[in-house]
């Protein structure tokens, strides 16, 4: 489980990007973060493993021995600890490109080996037939030796995912995994990704809120660094004007670009 | 009224400005000098004469003599040992100098002050430095192409390791990995091509040095090439001189060609 609480970050200008963030988000639910550009999604999903520090406020999850931790208080070794066992997936080119789809799968354990290993010895051939697992699951095995650099955004998205698989995460974050990909595609990665949260929570940030309606249990809405609405991922035409103001026009014109491509692709082989 | 344009009048009396300075600079340096560039051309049938006496090259020193053959390998380690040591502490320098790799700020400004001083000696000022040292012969030359080597591409490298991309690192942080194993993960497969290429040229430009080098005391060939000017073996020398060309011209192809194979293909 994940709790958030009132998470507070100014800018060195003094302007507030978070203003008091709270939810808490349980297994089971795959929560879409969605909100107007400069909202402050990207920045919460930063907070909560770390890679941003708020000025105020704590983020509790649960950490490798199962004991919560406070991602906001403890130290970086500790921080450390706890990023083994919290996948991200981000917004595409995260990936090392001079490096196989197996041997990125496989760096998503490299907190859980020791420094010294990792440097002399690498990963052991027991952990490679789990990462090639771990892109079956995502039906990349056929591509296991081939640099991400030569991949489509797609392809990288889904060796991104079978990464975070690899890792056994007990939380999955999600930083606009599908906002570089045309909405074929884009459906693909969703469907991946809702299964992980049978499990473990799954925390995305989204900018398409028909994918939100569509694939996750839950919505938060966050505008001007406040969560202005959490609950149902159906959202109300009056809600989303609301959220998005004077954006909405733009959302609503990529929403219709689906209606062009066959619904529900399903996985395939692509090479 | 007219624009504030720039009316050709006025462009010509610059460009008379401009000329008539490099003209009074050109002549004050070659009256200072006691420069006279006539003497480009009264003193040409010095070059003749001395290029005629060493036609036709004496061919036959290349087989003949014995040191030759040891001169050509000595030249070629000292590129190589210059190169290789040069190149491992260049690395070395640079991932401290660069400021994705190396977090304490004191670090970094030791290092980059470390790589500007080795840059700004001349490499004939290092030999002799080192020849004084170490004594004659090629173990000075390799350490002056391992002080140059550094110097020169200690820079470079520091800025392709700041160039890599920092995405990849980022989600490798994300995952729990440390600062080491994201150096090794992340920012060595993202260097490795431009750094084995940089090293080739390296390797090419440290052949020329240690030719260069030989004749103030590196040994090697250039060293030979010096002995023979010496003894007036001019015949001798042109042949060496010949070698030497031919030398340099196949390294440089050889160089260019695996540089050009490894940053296309990618096959590191």
């Amino acid at each position: 489980m994940l709790e958030v609480k009132q998470l507070i970050k100014s800018l060195p200008n003094g302007r507030k990007v978070l203003n008091g963030i709270s939810f808490k988000v349980e297994k089971g639910e795959f929560v879409g973060i969605l909100g107007p550009s400069g909202a402050g999604k990207t920045l919460t999903l930063r907070c909560l493993n770390g890679l941003l520090k708020p000025d105020s406020g704590s983020v509790v999850v649960q950490g490798t021995d199962g004991k919560r931790v406070d991602i906001c208080q403890i130290s970086k070794r500790e921080l450390r600890r706890a990023r083994q066992k919290i996948g991200v997936i981000f917004q595409g080119n995260h990936l090392v490109k001079r490096l196989s789809a197996l041997e990125n799968v496989m760096i998503g354990r490299l907190g859980q080996i020791s420094t010294f290993r990792s440097i002399l010895y690498g990963f052991t051939d027991a952990e490679a037939a789990e990462a090639v697992a771990a892109l079956e699951k995502v039906k990349m095995e056929h591509m296991a030796d081939v640099r991400t650099g030569n991949m489509s955004g797609g392809e990288m998205q889904r060796v991104a995912i079978a990464r975070a698989i690899f890792q056994s995460p007990t939380l999955l974050l999600a930083d606009e995994p599908i906002s570089s990909l045309d909405p074929s595609n884009a459906r693909v990665i969703m469907k991946l990704i809702k299964p992980l949260s049978e499990n473990i929570p799954v925390v995305g940030v989204f900018h398409q809120p028909d994918m939100t309606a569509k694939y996750c249990t839950r919505v938060i809405a966050i505008k001007d660094g406040k969560v202005i609405y959490d609950g149902d991922p159906h959202l109300s035409e009056n809600l989303l004007a609301e959220i998005y103001g004077e954006e909405l026009q733009q959302i609503e014109a990529n929403k219709n670009i689906p209606a062009l491509i066959p619904s529900e692709p399903t996985l395939v082989h692509t090479s | 009224m007219i624009p504030s344009i720039q009316l050709p009048s006025q462009k010509y009396k610059r460009k008379v400005t401009a000329f008539s300075l490099v003209i009074i600079v050109v002549s004050t340096a070659c009256i200072y000098m006691d420069f006279n560039p006539l003497g480009f051309f009264t003193e040409f049938h010095f070059v003749r004469d001395l290029l005629g006496e060493m036609m036709p090259p004496n061919f036959n020193v290349l087989w003949s003599s014995s040191s030759v053959g040891f001169s050509f390998l000595q030249t070629m380690s000292m590129a190589f040992l210059g190169t290789l040591y040069g190149g491992v502490i260049a690395i070395t320098i640079a991932f401290l100098a660069a400021n994705n790799t190396m977090p304490a700020r004191v670090v970094r400004m030791i290092a980059r002050a470390a790589l500007s001083l080795l840059r700004v000696i001349p490499a004939l000022v290092v030999i002799l430095i080192f020849v004084i040292a170490v004594g004659l012969g090629s173990f000075a030359g390799v350490l002056t192409l391992v002080v140059i080597t550094v110097g020169t591409f200690g820079k470079l490298f520091t800025e392709i390791i700041e160039n890599t991309e920092n995405p990849p690192s980022e989600a490798i942080y994300s995952a729990g990995a440390s600062r080491v194993q994201v150096i090794r993960y992340s920012v060595i497969p993202q260097i490795l091509p431009s750094f084995v290429a940089n090293l080739l040229y390296a390797f090419d430009v440290n052949v020329r040095a240690a030719i260069g080098l030989g004749i103030f005391g590196g040994g090697g060939i250039g060293f030979q090439l010096y002995l023979s000017l010496r003894v007036l073996h001019y015949q001798d020398a042109m042949a060496y001189i010949c070698f030497i060309i031919l030398l340099v011209i196949s390294v440089e192809k050889l160089s260019d060609y695996l540089r050009r194979k490894i940053l296309n293909d990618g096959k590191f």
